[in-house]
């Protein structure tokens, strides 16, 4: 197996002013070109444990690896190398006057050269759907345009992992899903992606992992319709899976997925069993 | 009378091209519970501050036409007399908390109504038990979940016994249980007389408890109709990039796959109980 791009071990996290544990006793290997998402309740841990990806939190105990190098002792700066992140609220992280400079304020710190600046800023303006708009000043833009914009400055810096926290607020269905959409093809060239959201129906429609936070604690890691079809254990931890899989659980009893449940593919399962009387009592419906 | 008006109301906002709203024609019943969708931008919480008349008294700019709430102009009657007959609650409960404890946060706007004290007490209790929080109620909101501020700032605005609650994304920023707390709370005061509008992006949740859904879209309204034959429309919301409720898409799935003679046009299961049931019947 590949060596892990993430890796954390036995990590506790404590806020300096609190006494009990943010994190408490997490592990987990996240292998190159993953698509994890990170979910769980408002306050069960999930902003802390990313900010320790890029080294804005360090451990109080254990150790997170980040591309073979340990967080502690390595200042954020040199992470970013590593480890792009991308603020719940773009306005939280944009600040340059135009977006020229927005874009390549991260490469230009990094000690980039020119060209490869010039070459990165082209190519994210392009992934990011903003060429021509080099001159307009940051927030002038809409704000589904600045949350692309602060996508692109972190993409700038050519990182191999990619974490946006909450990539749904302030937009609608539709921007999301294609902000998500940019965000897959990202993946599918080898960034390794995470995400945190509460909107379950996106998580199931791009990512294929997913890890549940509960209390500081990791309660489930596995892939997204594993996680999902454990609806009584996930309701425990504060999340609702998407309907489709408690449709599933009650229509098709004992059925596994092998892939995310969407509500097309649920119909065209659905369809199947209707067609064949034969599976009826295979798939003897619960009382 | 409708308790809530919109006569062919169109609004600029002052220094800005384009029309926010565009000849809006609406009117709400008391006891209505109205879910508002749309894309961002199709002027869902304009339409939410022209109704307690923030837009244009506050946020100027250009108003025609006529909203009357329980008969008053909303565009020049004072916002403090509207906000009596209409409750606003916003996307950022935060941004609304403002005391050093739940108990004093429900209290302050009913002090500066000067209403007596075992009245202010009355409703100090009604309320905190409405939204489940009389444990709490000497707690600092910092120290609240997102559910449970946001559950405050619903019992500040009630407090003021408002007849209408607008909700304008109150849940966006809520973990799922969070959002469905704030979500059954809406029904239950729906089920004790009072009038609700609800702008949500959640339509799974919204499907729960609305009478009727409106869908905006670049400032006017769309479609106007019952939850039911709004959300029956897959296709319709999608080209809007609105997100239907699986539920639907799984029937509309079903439909397409030959089993149409089992859904009637416009009358879609819509909860996941609906849905359930109705399907069961393909195969017993």
């Amino acid at each position: 197996m590949a060596e892990p791009v993430l890796l954390v071990e036995h990590l506790y996290y404590r806020y300096p002013t609190r006494n009990n544990y943010a994190l408490d006793d997490i592990s987990l290997s996240i292998p190159e070109g993953e698509f994890l998402a990170i979910i769980g309740q408002n306050g069960s841990g999930k902003t802390t444990l990313i900010k320790h990806f890029n080294g804005l939190l360090k451990p109080t105990r254990g150790r997170v690896v980040v591309d073979g190098r340990e967080t502690t002792g390595l200042p954020t700066s040199d992470l970013a190398r590593s480890v792009g992140y991308v603020f719940q609220n773009p306005d939280h992280q944009i600040f340059a006057e135009t977006v020229r400079d927005e874009i390549t304020f991260g490469p230009r710190n990094l000690g980039y050269a020119a060209e490869r600046i010039e070459k990165a800023l082209k190519l994210v303006l392009e992934e990011m759907d903003l060429s021509g708009m080099e001159e307009d000043m940051p927030f002038q833009l809409s704000r589904g345009q600045r949350q692309r914009l602060a996508v692109a400055s972190v993409l700038a810096m050519e990182p191999a992992i990619l974490i946006i926290d909450e990539p749904t607020t302030g937009q609608d269905w539709k921007e999301s899903t294609r902000l998500m959409e940019l965000v897959r093809q990202l993946n599918e060239k080898g960034h390794t992606c995470i995400i945190t959201t509460h909107n379950m129906n996106l998580v199931s429609l791009f990512a294929r992992r997913v890890i549940v936070m509960r209390e500081g604690r990791l309660f489930l890691d596995g892939s997204t319709q594993d996680v999902f079809s454990q609806e009584d254990t996930l309701l425990t931890a504060g999340i609702k899976p998407p309907e489709v899989y408690s449709m599933a659980r009650l229509l098709l009893p004992g059925v596994h997925f092998d892939k995310p449940l969407t509500p097309v593919d649920l119909g065209k399962l659905l369809a199947e069993r209707a067609r064949s009387p034969r599976l009826n009592s295979q798939f003897e419906v619960s009382p | 009378m409708a308790l809530i008006e919109l006569k062919d109301v169109s609004f600029t906002y002052r220094g800005s091209k384009s029309q926010a709203l565009k000849n809006i024609s609406l009117s709400i019943e008391p006891g209505e519970f109205v879910g508002v969708i749309g894309p961002t931008g199709a002027g869902k919480s304009t339409l939410c501050w022209a109704i307690v008349g923030v837009v244009p008294q506050i946020l100027l700019g250009k108003l025609t036409g006529e909203v009357t709430v329980k008969g008053l102009p909303a565009n020049r009657t004072p916002v403090a007399k509207i906000s009596q007959i209409v409750g606003l609650v916003q996307q950022d409960a935060e941004a609304q908390l403002l005391m050093t404890d739940i108990e004093k946060e429900i209290v302050f706007p009913l002090e500066n109504l000067s209403l007596p004290r075992e009245e202010i007490e009355r409703r100090l209790n009604y309320v905190l038990d409405l939204v489940n929080l009389r444990a709490d109620r000497l707690r600092h909101p910092f120290y609240l979940s997102g559910g449970q501020k946001q559950r405050v700032a619903v019992a500040a605005s009630l407090a003021m016994e408002p007849e209408v609650l607008i909700l304008d994304e109150a849940t966006s920023e809520l973990d799922p249980v969070g959002a469905e707390e704030v979500h059954n709370l809406a029904g239950s005061l729906k089920s004790e007389g009072k009038t609700i509008l609800m702008v949500e992006h959640n339509i799974d949740e919204l499907a729960k408890h609305a009478d009727r859904i409106i869908v905006m879209n670049q400032g006017e309204i769309v479609k106007d109709s019952s939850t039911r034959s709004v959300l029956s429309d897959v296709d319709f919301l999608a080209s809007l990039g609105i997100y239907p409720p699986q539920v639907t898409q799984v029937a509309q799935q079903l439909i397409s796959q030959g089993f149409a003679s089992h859904f009637l046009a416009g009358q879609l299961p819509l909860t996941q109980e609906e849905g359930v049931e109705h399907i069961k019947r393909l195969w017993t």
